[in-house]
Protein backbone atom coordinates (compact mmCIF):
# COMPACT_ATOMS: atom_id res chain seq x y z
CA UNK A 1 0.00 0.00 0.00
CA UNK A 2 1.04 3.10 -0.95
CA UNK A 3 2.28 5.73 2.51
CA UNK A 4 0.13 8.51 1.92
CA UNK A 5 -2.76 5.30 1.97
CA UNK A 6 -1.37 4.14 4.88
CA UNK A 7 -1.56 7.50 7.00
CA UNK A 8 -5.25 7.65 5.11
CA UNK A 9 -6.13 4.37 7.24
CA UNK A 10 -4.47 6.08 10.44
CA UNK A 11 -6.04 8.63 9.99
CA UNK A 12 -9.38 7.83 9.01
CA UNK A 13 -9.91 5.66 12.36
CA UNK A 14 -9.61 8.78 13.81
CA UNK A 15 -6.56 6.98 16.15
CA UNK A 16 -5.30 10.57 17.30
CA UNK A 17 -7.80 11.72 19.17
CA UNK A 18 -6.53 15.00 20.30
CA UNK A 19 -7.13 17.12 23.64
CA UNK A 20 -10.31 18.30 23.60
CA UNK A 21 -11.09 22.08 23.87
CA UNK A 22 -13.56 23.50 26.43
CA UNK A 23 -16.69 25.42 25.22
CA UNK A 24 -15.78 27.52 28.32
CA UNK A 25 -12.24 27.74 26.62
CA UNK A 26 -13.26 28.05 23.08
CA UNK A 27 -15.68 31.08 24.61
CA UNK A 28 -12.28 32.63 25.64
CA UNK A 29 -11.09 32.36 22.26
CA UNK A 30 -13.77 33.90 20.13
CA UNK A 31 -13.10 37.32 22.49
CA UNK A 32 -9.18 37.07 21.74
CA UNK A 33 -7.40 39.35 19.13
CA UNK A 34 -6.77 37.80 16.13
CA UNK A 35 -3.19 38.02 14.42
CA UNK A 36 -3.87 37.59 11.28
CA UNK A 37 -1.87 39.25 8.15
CA UNK A 38 -4.86 40.40 6.80
CA UNK A 39 -5.12 42.55 10.12
CA UNK A 40 -1.83 43.57 9.81
CA UNK A 41 -1.68 44.62 6.44
CA UNK A 42 -5.07 47.25 7.09
CA UNK A 43 -3.46 48.64 9.93
CA UNK A 44 -0.22 49.53 8.16
CA UNK A 45 -2.05 50.62 4.84
CA UNK A 46 -4.32 52.42 6.84
CA UNK A 47 -1.26 54.46 8.24
CA UNK A 48 0.13 55.16 5.16
CA UNK A 49 -3.32 56.17 3.64
CA UNK A 50 -3.69 58.69 6.50
CA UNK A 51 0.00 60.35 7.09
CA UNK A 52 0.22 62.03 4.10
CA UNK A 53 -3.32 63.21 4.80
CA UNK A 54 -2.88 64.35 8.20
CA UNK A 55 0.59 65.96 8.06
CA UNK A 56 -0.53 68.19 4.89
CA UNK A 57 -3.72 69.07 7.31
CA UNK A 58 -1.25 69.50 10.91
CA UNK A 59 0.65 71.79 8.24
CA UNK A 60 -1.85 73.71 6.89
CA UNK A 61 -2.57 75.17 10.53
CA UNK A 62 0.87 76.52 10.93
CA UNK A 63 2.50 80.05 10.90
CA UNK A 64 5.03 77.84 9.07
CA UNK A 65 2.87 77.31 6.30
CA UNK A 66 1.60 80.29 6.33
CA UNK A 67 5.73 81.47 5.65
CA UNK A 68 5.25 79.19 3.09
CA UNK A 69 2.38 80.17 1.26
CA UNK A 70 4.14 83.70 0.94
CA UNK A 71 7.03 82.74 -0.24
CA UNK A 72 5.08 80.57 -3.10
CA UNK A 73 3.47 84.09 -3.70
CA UNK A 74 6.63 85.53 -4.26
CA UNK A 75 8.03 83.27 -6.31
CA UNK A 76 4.44 82.98 -8.75
CA UNK A 77 3.77 79.71 -8.03
CA UNK A 78 0.82 79.87 -5.75
CA UNK A 79 -2.17 79.02 -7.59
CA UNK A 80 0.18 75.97 -9.17
CA UNK A 81 0.78 74.80 -5.89
CA UNK A 82 -3.28 75.04 -4.50
CA UNK A 83 -3.96 73.76 -8.14
CA UNK A 84 -1.57 70.23 -7.40
CA UNK A 85 -2.72 69.94 -3.96
CA UNK A 86 -5.95 69.77 -4.70
CA UNK A 87 -5.45 67.42 -7.27
CA UNK A 88 -3.23 65.22 -4.85
CA UNK A 89 -6.31 65.28 -2.62
CA UNK A 90 -8.45 63.70 -5.46
CA UNK A 91 -5.78 61.14 -6.51
CA UNK A 92 -5.21 59.81 -2.50
CA UNK A 93 -9.17 59.61 -1.74
CA UNK A 94 -9.00 57.60 -4.94
CA UNK A 95 -6.86 55.41 -3.37
CA UNK A 96 -8.82 55.37 0.14
CA UNK A 97 -11.87 54.29 -1.81
CA UNK A 98 -10.14 51.71 -3.75
CA UNK A 99 -8.54 50.42 -0.88
CA UNK A 100 -12.03 50.20 0.95
CA UNK A 101 -13.20 48.20 -1.71
CA UNK A 102 -10.61 45.75 -2.14
CA UNK A 103 -10.48 45.59 1.36
CA UNK A 104 -13.97 44.59 1.71
CA UNK A 105 -14.19 41.87 -1.19
CA UNK A 106 -11.18 40.13 0.94
CA UNK A 107 -13.72 36.57 2.00
CA UNK A 108 -11.67 34.16 4.15
CA UNK A 109 -14.51 31.94 2.82
CA UNK A 110 -13.69 32.46 -1.12
CA UNK A 111 -11.24 29.25 -2.56
CA UNK A 112 -7.81 30.05 -1.19
CA UNK A 113 -6.48 31.32 -4.51
CA UNK A 114 -8.99 33.92 -4.51
CA UNK A 115 -8.80 34.77 -1.05
CA UNK A 116 -4.47 35.55 -1.88
CA UNK A 117 -5.63 36.88 -5.20
CA UNK A 118 -7.67 39.48 -3.30
CA UNK A 119 -5.31 39.79 -0.55
CA UNK A 120 -2.41 40.60 -2.74
CA UNK A 121 -4.24 42.56 -4.82
CA UNK A 122 -5.20 44.99 -2.24
CA UNK A 123 -1.77 45.60 -1.38
CA UNK A 124 -1.21 46.46 -4.96
CA UNK A 125 -3.56 49.09 -4.44
CA UNK A 126 -1.53 50.81 -1.38
CA UNK A 127 1.95 49.72 -3.42
CA UNK A 128 0.60 52.09 -6.22
CA UNK A 129 -0.21 54.68 -3.48
CA UNK A 130 2.99 54.87 -2.15
CA UNK A 131 4.79 54.70 -5.85
CA UNK A 132 2.60 58.09 -6.10
CA UNK A 133 3.12 59.93 -2.96
CA UNK A 134 7.07 59.43 -3.48
CA UNK A 135 7.12 60.31 -6.93
CA UNK A 136 5.06 63.31 -6.04
CA UNK A 137 7.27 64.34 -3.51
CA UNK A 138 10.23 63.68 -5.83
CA UNK A 139 8.85 66.22 -7.99
CA UNK A 140 7.28 68.75 -5.37
CA UNK A 141 11.09 68.44 -3.63
CA UNK A 142 13.25 69.34 -6.83
CA UNK A 143 10.89 71.89 -7.61
CA UNK A 144 10.88 73.76 -3.98
CA UNK A 145 14.35 73.48 -3.64
CA UNK A 146 15.40 74.59 -7.08
CA UNK A 147 13.55 77.43 -6.93
CA UNK A 148 14.25 77.89 -3.32
CA UNK A 149 18.19 78.13 -4.60
CA UNK A 150 17.48 80.13 -7.67
CA UNK A 151 15.60 83.23 -5.50
CA UNK A 152 18.12 82.93 -3.13
CA UNK A 153 21.11 83.20 -5.56
CA UNK A 154 19.36 85.99 -7.95
CA UNK A 155 18.45 87.79 -4.05
CA UNK A 156 22.31 87.88 -2.84
CA UNK A 157 23.09 89.00 -6.00
CA UNK A 158 20.86 91.88 -6.40
CA UNK A 159 21.65 92.85 -2.32
CA UNK A 160 25.20 92.81 -4.31
CA UNK A 161 24.00 96.01 -6.42
CA UNK A 162 24.00 93.64 -9.55
CA UNK A 163 21.01 94.73 -11.40
CA UNK A 164 20.47 91.82 -13.79
CA UNK A 165 21.73 88.69 -12.17
CA UNK A 166 22.62 85.80 -14.92
CA UNK A 167 23.23 82.32 -13.16
CA UNK A 168 25.81 80.81 -14.84
CA UNK A 169 24.55 77.67 -17.03
CA UNK A 170 27.31 75.38 -15.53
CA UNK A 171 26.37 76.59 -11.79
CA UNK A 172 22.83 76.06 -12.80
CA UNK A 173 23.02 72.75 -14.21
CA UNK A 174 25.50 71.67 -11.19
CA UNK A 175 22.95 72.71 -8.27
CA UNK A 176 19.87 70.73 -10.28
CA UNK A 177 21.78 67.93 -10.68
CA UNK A 178 23.33 67.80 -6.75
CA UNK A 179 18.79 68.57 -5.79
CA UNK A 180 18.18 65.62 -7.86
CA UNK A 181 20.49 63.16 -6.57
CA UNK A 182 19.76 64.26 -3.14
CA UNK A 183 15.66 63.20 -3.91
CA UNK A 184 16.60 60.15 -5.84
CA UNK A 185 18.61 58.64 -2.74
CA UNK A 186 15.72 59.77 -0.03
CA UNK A 187 12.78 58.42 -2.44
CA UNK A 188 14.90 55.14 -2.31
CA UNK A 189 15.47 54.69 0.90
CA UNK A 190 12.11 55.36 1.31
CA UNK A 191 11.11 52.87 -1.38
CA UNK A 192 13.27 49.77 0.00
CA UNK A 193 12.37 50.54 3.50
CA UNK A 194 8.42 49.84 2.25
CA UNK A 195 9.63 46.94 0.29
CA UNK A 196 11.42 45.55 3.29
CA UNK A 197 8.61 45.88 5.54
CA UNK A 198 6.17 43.95 2.62
CA UNK A 199 8.32 41.96 1.62
CA UNK A 200 8.68 40.37 5.27
CA UNK A 201 4.83 40.73 5.34
CA UNK A 202 3.76 38.90 1.74
CA UNK A 203 6.80 36.77 1.70
CA UNK A 204 4.29 33.56 2.85
CA UNK A 205 1.62 34.80 0.43
CA UNK A 206 3.36 35.27 -2.43
CA UNK A 207 5.01 31.86 -2.54
CA UNK A 208 1.68 29.90 -1.74
CA UNK A 209 -0.43 32.01 -4.82
CA UNK A 210 2.95 31.21 -6.83
CA UNK A 211 2.57 27.16 -6.00
CA UNK A 212 -0.96 27.46 -6.36
CA UNK A 213 -0.30 29.41 -9.93
CA UNK A 214 2.20 26.43 -10.48
CA UNK A 215 -0.12 23.51 -9.79
CA UNK A 216 -2.76 24.91 -13.18
CA UNK A 217 0.04 25.79 -15.65
CA UNK B 1 -24.06 39.59 17.59
CA UNK B 2 -26.78 37.56 19.65
CA UNK B 3 -26.01 34.83 22.70
CA UNK B 4 -27.98 32.64 20.70
CA UNK B 5 -26.00 32.64 18.13
CA UNK B 6 -22.68 32.19 20.09
CA UNK B 7 -23.89 29.08 21.57
CA UNK B 8 -24.58 27.65 18.31
CA UNK B 9 -21.30 28.51 17.12
CA UNK B 10 -19.80 27.10 20.38
CA UNK B 11 -20.95 23.88 20.24
CA UNK B 12 -20.83 23.54 16.65
CA UNK B 13 -16.96 23.83 16.92
CA UNK B 14 -16.52 21.87 20.07
CA UNK B 15 -18.22 18.75 18.04
CA UNK B 16 -16.22 19.55 15.20
CA UNK B 17 -12.92 20.55 16.41
CA UNK B 18 -10.84 17.58 15.37
CA UNK B 19 -11.12 19.12 12.19
CA UNK B 20 -9.03 22.04 13.51
CA UNK B 21 -6.65 19.91 15.65
CA UNK B 22 -5.66 17.84 12.52
CA UNK B 23 -5.22 20.45 10.39
CA UNK B 24 -2.87 22.01 13.48
CA UNK B 25 -1.06 18.92 13.51
CA UNK B 26 -0.36 19.07 10.10
CA UNK B 27 0.95 23.25 9.82
CA UNK B 28 2.52 23.53 13.26
CA UNK B 29 5.71 22.16 14.82
CA UNK B 30 4.81 22.51 18.55
CA UNK B 31 1.83 22.78 21.10
CA UNK B 32 2.10 26.19 21.73
CA UNK B 33 1.69 26.98 17.85
CA UNK B 34 -0.84 24.32 17.66
CA UNK B 35 -2.77 26.18 20.00
CA UNK B 36 -2.07 29.24 18.63
CA UNK B 37 -2.89 28.70 15.30
CA UNK B 38 -5.94 26.95 16.47
CA UNK B 39 -7.33 29.90 17.96
CA UNK B 40 -6.73 32.05 15.38
CA UNK B 41 -8.95 29.49 12.93
CA UNK B 42 -11.80 29.66 15.45
CA UNK B 43 -11.62 33.55 15.88
CA UNK B 44 -11.74 33.48 11.32
CA UNK B 45 -14.60 30.87 11.65
CA UNK B 46 -16.43 33.08 14.45
CA UNK B 47 -16.01 36.25 12.22
CA UNK B 48 -17.36 34.36 8.81
CA UNK B 49 -20.12 32.48 11.00
CA UNK B 50 -22.75 34.68 10.77
CA UNK B 51 -22.09 34.20 6.75
CA UNK B 52 -22.84 30.78 7.39
CA UNK B 53 -25.89 29.88 5.78
CA UNK B 54 -25.92 26.08 6.87
CA UNK B 55 -25.95 25.27 3.33
CA UNK B 56 -22.96 22.79 3.28
CA UNK B 57 -22.31 21.24 6.67
CA UNK B 58 -20.36 22.98 9.07
CA UNK B 59 -17.63 20.77 9.13
CA UNK B 60 -17.35 21.51 4.83
CA UNK B 61 -17.50 25.29 5.74
CA UNK B 62 -15.07 24.88 8.48
CA UNK B 63 -12.35 23.60 6.27
CA UNK B 64 -12.29 25.96 3.69
CA UNK B 65 -12.25 28.88 6.62
CA UNK B 66 -9.57 26.46 8.44
CA UNK B 67 -7.06 25.61 5.99
CA UNK B 68 -6.91 29.71 4.34
CA UNK B 69 -6.13 30.84 7.78
CA UNK B 70 -3.19 28.27 8.36
CA UNK B 71 -2.45 28.92 4.28
CA UNK B 72 -3.02 32.98 4.19
CA UNK B 73 -4.17 34.51 7.59
CA UNK B 74 -1.71 33.08 10.24
CA UNK B 75 1.38 34.07 10.92
CA UNK B 76 4.22 32.72 13.30
CA UNK B 77 7.89 32.70 12.85
CA UNK B 78 7.90 29.73 14.73
CA UNK B 79 6.30 27.62 12.65
CA UNK B 80 8.63 27.41 9.88
CA UNK B 81 11.08 26.11 12.03
CA UNK B 82 11.12 22.14 11.44
CA UNK B 83 11.43 20.24 14.28
CA UNK B 84 11.24 16.68 13.39
CA UNK B 85 11.06 15.88 16.91
CA UNK B 86 7.57 17.85 17.62
CA UNK B 87 4.87 14.20 18.04
CA UNK B 88 1.77 16.09 17.93
CA UNK B 89 -0.22 16.66 20.83
CA UNK B 90 -0.67 13.62 23.23
CA UNK B 91 -2.76 11.20 21.29
CA UNK B 92 -3.96 8.22 23.04
CA UNK B 93 -4.72 5.06 21.13
CA UNK B 94 -7.05 2.38 22.22
CA UNK B 95 -4.84 -0.21 24.02
CA UNK B 96 -6.51 -3.28 22.08
CA UNK B 97 -5.41 -1.45 18.57
CA UNK B 98 -1.94 -0.46 19.34
CA UNK B 99 0.59 -1.45 16.99
CA UNK B 100 4.25 -0.45 17.95
CA UNK B 101 5.40 -1.08 14.41
CA UNK B 102 2.16 0.42 12.73
CA UNK B 103 2.59 3.24 15.25
CA UNK B 104 6.45 4.35 14.56
CA UNK B 105 5.22 4.33 10.47
CA UNK B 106 2.52 6.88 11.10
CA UNK B 107 4.87 8.93 13.30
CA UNK B 108 7.44 8.88 10.30
CA UNK B 109 4.99 9.98 7.94
CA UNK B 110 3.84 12.77 9.77
CA UNK B 111 7.69 13.92 9.74
CA UNK B 112 7.42 13.84 5.77
CA UNK B 113 4.31 15.58 5.62
CA UNK B 114 5.94 18.19 7.56
CA UNK B 115 8.22 18.57 5.01
CA UNK B 116 6.01 19.48 2.02
CA UNK B 117 4.84 23.02 1.21
CA UNK B 118 1.61 24.67 2.89
CA UNK B 119 -0.23 24.34 -0.55
CA UNK B 120 1.21 20.51 -0.69
CA UNK B 121 0.08 20.06 3.02
CA UNK B 122 -3.63 21.30 2.14
CA UNK B 123 -3.92 18.89 -0.62
CA UNK B 124 -2.91 16.03 1.61
CA UNK B 125 -5.01 17.44 4.48
CA UNK B 126 -8.07 16.91 2.03
CA UNK B 127 -7.31 14.14 0.45
CA UNK B 128 -6.49 12.03 4.19
CA UNK B 129 -10.19 13.35 4.76
CA UNK B 130 -11.63 11.39 2.21
CA UNK B 131 -12.61 14.60 -0.26
CA UNK B 132 -13.50 13.69 -3.96
CA UNK B 133 -11.43 15.67 -6.38
CA UNK B 134 -13.96 18.25 -6.84
CA UNK B 135 -14.35 19.47 -3.73
CA UNK B 136 -9.97 19.64 -3.68
CA UNK B 137 -10.47 21.48 -6.61
CA UNK B 138 -13.47 24.16 -5.26
CA UNK B 139 -11.63 24.93 -1.99
CA UNK B 140 -8.18 25.47 -3.29
CA UNK B 141 -9.33 27.30 -6.67
CA UNK B 142 -7.49 24.77 -9.18
CA UNK B 143 -8.70 22.50 -11.71
CA UNK B 144 -10.01 19.00 -11.08
CA UNK B 145 -7.65 17.41 -13.72
CA UNK B 146 -4.47 19.39 -11.82
CA UNK B 147 -5.31 18.69 -8.37
CA UNK B 148 -5.50 14.68 -9.09
CA UNK B 149 -1.88 15.20 -11.03
CA UNK B 150 -0.41 17.32 -7.95
CA UNK B 151 -1.97 14.54 -5.17
CA UNK B 152 0.53 11.99 -7.02
CA UNK B 153 3.16 13.98 -7.31
CA UNK B 154 2.77 14.38 -3.79
CA UNK B 155 2.55 10.73 -3.29
CA UNK B 156 6.12 10.29 -5.35
CA UNK B 157 7.65 13.15 -3.46
CA UNK B 158 6.72 11.32 0.23
CA UNK B 159 7.76 8.22 -1.07
CA UNK B 160 11.66 9.53 -1.96
CA UNK B 161 11.40 11.25 1.71
CA UNK B 162 10.61 7.99 3.36
CA UNK B 163 12.45 6.24 1.19
CA UNK B 164 15.58 8.12 0.09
Amino acid sequence: MEELDLLKKAWQKDSHSYEQISEVEIYKMLHAKSSSIVKWILIISLLELSLGFILSVVMSFTKYDTRNSDLLKKWNIYELYIGSSILVYVVVFYFIYRFYIMYKNISVVDNTKQLLSSIIKTRRVVRNYVIFNLSTFAVIFITIFSLGLYHGYIDAMMQNGIEHPVIPVKNAIICLLIVIVVTAVLTFVAWLFYRLLYGILLRKLKRNYEELKKIDL
Amino acid sequence: MSDNLEQLFVKQLKDNQNIIHKICRLYTNDDDAHKDLFQEITIQLWKAFPKFRGESKFSTWAYRVALNTAITLYRKSTRSIATTSYEGQKHFLPQEDYNFEEEEQIKLMYQAVHQLNDIEKALVFLYLEDKDYTEISETLGISEVNARVKINRIKGKLKKILNP
